[in-house]
């Protein structure tokens, strides 16, 4: 690992710019053409997954310079892998891997963020993202589950920090405890002994950290003989599945998100919601379920000398094909009386909700002003509401909209299923 | 260098603190250049100021919109039009769109089809700005370069604000030649080296009709993008041809009829890159069109108004091309293929993949003149890359090279590339001894051929001595020596 792997990737960039916008063949039109809210936001075009790559392709050449403005462009960008899905399009090169690194290698030589510092304090000592109110497990009360660490269950239900800490969020924990007993699924939870999946203190920079906390949850997950774990957030997914096994600690866990999970129990039939929403919604693919939720392809090989940035054997490219968007979708379409509009960003090119990177942490105004543009993307479908599938997405959207006194609800999709059954 | 506090302080008073950088960390991103700042104003009353403070300082300056290409000196003020970027007005009525630098191409494209109406799209693709004039694919329909411009916004290199034709005189944008001045002559284009001096700040751009759909409707995920189904009245082919005599015959011919609505000649190595996902792919698809095709060819997009105009337009080009012993490549004709083709080539997604994924770089010859003459003048280019394929140096397109006729097809753009990987010092150097060999040979042989670095005097003198008179010319507008002085024009 390390940024230097990416010295010929980076060096690839031939500052086309394709990668602050959506694929140009989705460009629908003017108003959101963008993919990148760093750009869009920041403007130079060092705040671009190209000029990032540029960046580094100087750093890794002549040394790093760490300039204030150096780590202000480092830390404003949501590591949402948008440009790199744009870029991979038409080139043959890593982008995310390298500007993921780059954050890496900022936190090993201590230029790091105050705020994010402060964040993973909190996680050193809680074992949690944000701030703690009372126990992980709180959620759960009267609910009757399974302790997944005690008990034989065939699914463990990862809940996440900010469902478990934030009260406000307790219904999505509690709506997904619904449907999975409603399906009768044998599923228990780790309750106050789960702890961070550590995903976000990846994206913010701090590998060991991350190690720490996903070495914590694979043993416990290893003792407990815990063969499939449900997470319904997406960066516990991300985590789980694709961070978990580029560091080889995942072994055969199978990791679903739980629209996956709730796609499957309705395909099998054990699942019907029955009730009418009557509702007309758009769906927000959140980045780490969607496209940065391919799974990881470990791969080793070597450029072939020569004229093309070709290796042998071939490398296979991590472009947001294999991400997870129909199973929310079919989900949504299930639900009888909801009517499922898309906006124009979607999938794999799906403008970010703004929380991700650290950025909720490092700079809200950034996070709110990315949601806010999301929430008028939203409002020109003429949808009532946004669902999306990660308490990150939906906390974020919320503030956005009540900031903006938009008249757009959000509903998590565990959400509207609960409601449906 | 950073420039000076108060030189800094003044830039910074005119576009506000957060528009502004001289800080060394964004260097790499600028071109790798060590500039004096960046800045980014939001309207032409700052881009006024900002050149006014550079008259002043006698400081240069350059103006980039996406700034895909270029190499900028140090020192300088680098304006980065990113924040001008908005679409003024499309004109449905008077066929025109008023806009800034930094519309992109797949912006104004998204924008215009919605009301049944296209413009010139240059060949480097929708990821560049709509504003800066260029040639394309779509030449034969919607002619190109110079002529798609109609008024324009432009501050002088002194910081004038000078707007041409009839926004000079009746504040309208339709023509760019009167009642107003006309300084078509100057502002001549912004595609290197054929620098404007100064910077144009809007423009007008002429709008023709789109007979495609208001938008595709694109299936599938990154980064094969399919279409349902050949978009209504609309096709693509690619034909090859016995002989590249044969294969003008029927280019012209089609260019006098007026039959298409895209005829870019294309060779095989870049109809691979269209539709290859990736390198692999790209160099597996190349083979085997190699070997289907009958010999040089050209690709087309036909797309009729209504039933009949398209049945007439199918008819004709069927003719014309069996006329001239034609035939277009099977594999091509899969619909899922020609949907792929109609999309990317119309829209202009695919000019990175045809360029820069295979290696990382590309040196490009491009000539101007009579396409007829202009080929042969290619083909010899092209057997001389033959030997830098044999060596490993560039990438295999069997030496091809590509073009396109204007407007009825007999001027035309001629053009040829070398792919390579940049970092191999032996193919650089092998490939700029091709370059400068054969862009010698273009001038010997009287074309304009678009050359990087000096020119020769002898060149000049063949150009009548056009450099001396454009030097002139710009240094009249441009006192103080800081506008981007361009290239060698010829
Ligand atoms: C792969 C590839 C293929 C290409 N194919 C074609 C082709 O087929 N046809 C063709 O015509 N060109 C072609 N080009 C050239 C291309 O048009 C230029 O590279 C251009 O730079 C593209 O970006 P842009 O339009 O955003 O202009 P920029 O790169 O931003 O600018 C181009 C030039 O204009 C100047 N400029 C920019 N904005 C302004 C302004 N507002 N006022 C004054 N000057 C300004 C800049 O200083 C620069 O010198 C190709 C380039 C590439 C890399």
């Amino acid at each position: 690992m390390g940024l230097e792997q990416y010295q010929g990737d980076v060096n690839m960039c031939c500052r086309c710019s394709a990668c602050k916008f959506i694929p140009l063949q989705h460009v629908k039109s003017y108003d959101f053409s963008y993919v990148c809210p760093s750009i869009s936001r920041f403007q130079f075009h060092s705040y671009s997954g190209g000029g990032r790559a540029n960046i580094i392709s100087a750093g890794l050449k002549n040394g790093f310079n760490y300039t204030d403005k150096f780590l202000d462009i480092v830390y404003n960008c949501q590591m949402c892998g948008a440009c790199g899905v744009s870029c991979n399009y038409a080139m043959d090169m890593e982008l995310q891997e390298p500007i993921n690194e780059l954050r890496i290698k900022c936190v090993a030589e201590g230029k790091t963020h105050p705020e994010l510092e402060r964040v993973i304090k909190t996680l050193k000592k809680t074992g949690a993202m944000v701030p703690v109110q009372g126990k992980r497990g709180d959620w759960a009360k009267g609910l009757d589950l399974k302790d997944a660490t005690k008990e034989k269950v065939d699914v463990l239900f990862h809940v996440g920090c900010l469902t478990s800490y934030n009260k406000d969020m307790h219904k999505l924990a509690r709506a997904t405890a619904q449907i999975l007993k409603k399906a009768k699924v044998n599923f228990g939870i780790a309750g106050d002994m789960e702890t961070c999946c550590g995903g976000r203190a990846y994206q913010m920079g701090y590998e060991k950290e991350f190690l720490k906390q996903a070495k914590m949850n694979m043993s416990m997950i290893k003792k407990a003989g815990i063969k499939t774990v449900v997470t319904a957030c997406a960066d516990g997914y991300h985590a789980f599945k694709v961070l978990y096994d580029k560091y080889e600690l995942k072994g055969d866990l199978k990791v679903l998100h739980i629209t996956e999970y709730i796609d499957m129990l309705i395909k099998e039939g054990k699942l019907k919601p029955k009730k009418a929403l009557d509702m007309v919604v758009t769906y927000h693919d959140p980045c780490r379920l969607g496209r940065l939720g391919e799974p990881w392809i470990h791969y080793k090989g070597k450029k072939i000398p020569g004229d093309r940035f070709v290796f042998d054997p071939p490398k296979e490219y991590r472009r947001g094909t294999k991400g997870v968007y129909e199973p929310p979708r079919d989900i949504i379409k299930s639900i009888p009386g909801v009517k499922l509009i898309e906006m124009e960003r979607i999938r794999e090119y799906a403008w970010c909700c703004g929380a991700g990177g650290g950025v909720n942490e490092s700079n809200p105004d950034f996070a709110e002003w990315t949601a806010t543009e999301r929430i008028f993307e939203a409002t020109a479908t003429g949808a009532e509401a946004i669902v999306s599938a990660c308490p990150w997405c939906e906390v974020t959207l919320s503030q956005a909209i009540e900031e903006n006194e938009s008249s757009l609800k959000v509903y998590d999709i565990v959400e509207l299923v609960a409601k449906a059954l | 260098m950073a420039l000076s506090k108060e030189i800094y302080r003044e830039l910074e008073d005119i576009v506000g603190e957060e528009f502004i950088c001289s800080d060394p960390a964004i260097m790499p991103s600028y071109h790798g250049s060590d500039l004096g700042a960046v800045v980014l104003p939001e309207n032409t009353v700052q881009v006024q100021a900002i050149v006014k403070t550079c008259n002043r300082y006698k400081l240069q300056f350059s103006a980039v919109a996406t700034g895909w290409t270029g190499s900028f000196k140090k020192d300088i003020v680098y304006i980065d039009m990113r924040r001008m970027n908005r679409i003024i007005e499309i004109n449905e009525k008077n066929m025109y769109a008023v806009i800034e630098p930094y519309v992109i191409t797949a912006e104004l494209q998204a924008e215009c089809f919605k009301k049944g109406l296209h413009f010139n799209v240059k060949g480097a693709g929708s990821n560049c700005s709509a504003m800066l004039r260029g040639h394309g694919h779509l030449d034969q329909s919607t002619s190109g370069d110079d002529r798609n411009h109609l008024a324009i916004e432009w501050v002088t290199p002194e910081g004038e604000i000078v707007r041409s034709g009839a926004l000079g005189s009746t504040d309208e944008w339709f023509c760019g030649d009167g009642p107003g001045p006309s300084i078509r002559a100057i502002l001549t284009s912004a595609v290197p080296p054929g620098v404007t001096p100064g910077v144009f700040t809007k423009a007008a751009i002429k709008l023709y009709h789109w007979a495609g759909p208001p938008k595709y409707d694109i299936q599938g995920l990154s980064p094969k993008y399919t279409l349902p189904e050949v978009p209504k009245n609309m096709m693509a082919r690619y034909y090859s041809f016995p002989s590249v005599e044969k294969m003008w015959q029927a280019e012209i011919r089609l260019g006098e009829n007026e039959i298409c609505m895209e005829l870019m000649g294309f060779n095989v190595s870049m109809v691979a890159a269209n539709i290859a996902t990736c390198n692999e792919d790209d160099e597996r698809i190349f083979k085997r069109l190699n070997k289907e095709k009958k010999g040089p060819g050209f690709f087309v997009i036909i797309a009729g108004n209504s039933d009949n105009d398209f049945a007439f337009k199918k008819k004709a080009l069927e003719q014309i091309v069996r006329e001239a012993e034609g035939e277009s490549m099977k594999s091509l004709e899969d619909p899922e293929t020609e949907g792929i083709l109609i999309a990317q080539c119309t829209r202009v997604t695919a000019s990175i993949r045809e360029t820069f994924r295979a290696g990382g770089a590309f040196s490009s010859i491009p000539i101007m003149s009579q396409r007829d003459l202009t080929i042969k003048w290619a083909i010899g280019a092209g057997e001389a890359k033959l030997p830098l394929i044999k060596a490993g140096h560039i990438v295999d397109d069997g030496g091809a090279f590509f073009g396109w006729g204007v407007e009825q097809g007999h001027v035309g753009k001629t053009e040829i590339f070398c792919k390579f990987d940049p970092a191999n010092e032996k193919a650089k150097a092998a490939v700029e001894k091709w370059s400068k060999e054969q862009g010698r040979r273009a001038f010997d042989e009287s074309y304009f051929a678009l050359m990087m670095g000096e020119v020769s005097d002898d060149i000049k003198a063949n150009m009548c001595h056009y450099d001396k008179w454009w030097i002139a010319l710009t240094r009249a507008f441009d006192p103080n020596d800081v506008a981007p002085q361009g290239g060698p024009l010829v």
